[in-house]
């Protein structure tokens, strides 16, 4: 059955290694929207049956050893939710009050997390929801305890999410109470054995004090506002007289996460519905 | 290679790739989880021609590339890599030993993440983490569901296991 090594070795077989090699390279180099179609088919065609089959296992896990966790988030969540009927009259109270419309609320799809055995399995996520779910390019990914990432491709049943750990991820952010704004993006300081993310880009002057809460902020129309994205751990650099930038640890972990909320159509959200008519 | 030879191989690829999408899934931590895949794409290469090993490594990291196309291209460029380097030591060097297959598919495992790390653009400690602590594990776990593959099958794939 073993070739011979001098046969093994022959030219022929180096041309196809070379060929192979060449191809890999090319497509490492080509435009990022040619290679999303090519993945993108190759999800469509040969591999729908494997990711329904790994849907079904990542489902039939879930039912099975997370149903303690499950219960115990529900008895949490309807705890919670006992004391918001009277917060929301509050609010609606407080709306009319200012002359504000009614406070929009995001929908969403809820998705299961399919992990691939690749090194850099948590800098993009294979989601089990697509088009036919709704979802869209730019759509914000969040898990139960933050913001995961944003929808950077969709097939009909299921999608990709960028995660903030992408080298190419930014969010606008602000810190909890302090009302600081800046840019959340992804760090990877010499220390930190996992990735990290840094709130770059606030003012000398503003200091934020270690376990500040970060959260979205709502700039840029990505990433509705109030998404919890981390907490700071300190300062990693700064700009003398200028900005400082902070670390932050952050609240979801992608390479842990196995059920993922995909909130739908944020991105078209109007505030205008918000703001009474102006006076002429 | 005989025709009989090869639906038995074609019959454990594919039984590899169903425990890839069906059973890892439901074992521990991903990144501690057996790479099915990769133990497939190395079992192939040990038994063909470097040429044929590598356009399987290229389809294979086509395939992974596009699970996770953080950057589309890196798992074609290592799994190429790996499936000609393990065809080609083969040939020259290895014999039919359990430690030596064992090591074979460590080594493939650790490479590829080396090389797909490398193409992704890793930098810091947390590439080092990765190479030192999650590679070498997940190699161990494939290495070992490799064994058992090996020992069970050891007929159908025509290898004289030494101890």
């Amino acid at each position: 059955m073993n070739e011979q090594p001098d046969r093994a070795r022959s030219r022929s077989d180096t041309v196809v290694f070379l060929a192979c090699l060449l191809l890999s390279t090319g497509m490492l180099f080509a435009p990022p929207a040619r290679t999303a179609r090519l993945a993108s088919a190759i999800r469509n065609s040969i591999l729908v049956p494997l990711i329904w089959m790994q849907q079904t296992a990542e489902e039939g896990k879930a039912s099975r050893s997370r149903l303690a966790l499950i219960q115990a988030q529900r008895d949490s969540i309807a705890l919670l939710a006992q004391g918001l009927p009277a917060l929301r009259d509050e609010n609606d109270q407080l709306r009319r009050l200012l002359g504000l419309g009614q406070r929009r609320s995001l929908e969403f799809v809820s998705a299961e997390v399919l992990h691939q055995t690749s090194p850099t399995d948590g800098l993009t996520l294979l989601l089990s929801a697509g088009s036919a779910d709704g979802v869209a390019r730019f759509d914000p990914v969040i898990a139960p305890e933050g913001l995961l990432g944003v929808i950077s491709s969709v097939d009909r049943n299921t999608s990709i999410a960028t995660t903030w750990a992408h080298p190419e991820f930014r969010a606008s952010a602000y810190t909890d109470g302090g009302g600081v704004f800046g840019i959340v993006a992804p760090s990877a300081p010499a220390t930190a054995t996992e990735p990290l993310l840094e709130l770059r880009g606030v003012p000398y002057r503003d200091t934020i004090p270690s376990g500040t809460l970060v959260l979205t902020s709502g700039l840029g129309g990505v990433y509705p506002k109030g998404i919890p994205v981390g907490r700071v751990v300190g300062v990693i650099r700064e700009l003398t007289g200028w900005e400082r930038t902070y670390l932050v640890l952050p609240a979801a972990n992608p390479g842990n996460a196995a059920h993922a909320l995909v909130l739908l159509g944020s991105a078209e959200l109007s505030v205008e519905g918000a703001f009474p008519d102006e006076e002429p | 290679m005989p025709q009989r030879s090869r639906g038995k191989l074609a019959f454990v690829l594919l039984l590899l790739l169903l425990l890839q999408f069906y059973l890892r899934p439901r074992l521990w931590d991903s990144r501690a989880a057996p790479d099915f895949i990769m133990l497939g794409l190395l079992i192939y290469a040990t038994r063909a021609r470097p040429g044929a090993a590598a356009v399987a490594g290229f389809f294979t990291g086509l395939m992974m590339d596009s699970l996770g196309p953080s950057r589309f291209g890196a798992a074609a460029l290592a799994t190429t890599m790996v499936g000609y380097l393990a065809a080609w030591g083969r040939a020259v060097f290895f014999a039919d030993n359990l430690l030596v297959h064992a090591g074979l598919i460590w080594g493939g495992v650790w490479l590829r993440d080396f090389i797909v790390l490398l193409a992704s653009g890793a930098t810091g400690r947390a590439l080092v983490w990765q190479l030192a602590v999650w590679s070498p594990v997940q190699g161990l776990t494939t290495a070992v569901a490799g064994v058992l593959l090996l020992v069970i099958f050891r007929d159908w794939l025509a290898i004289r296991l030494e101890a």
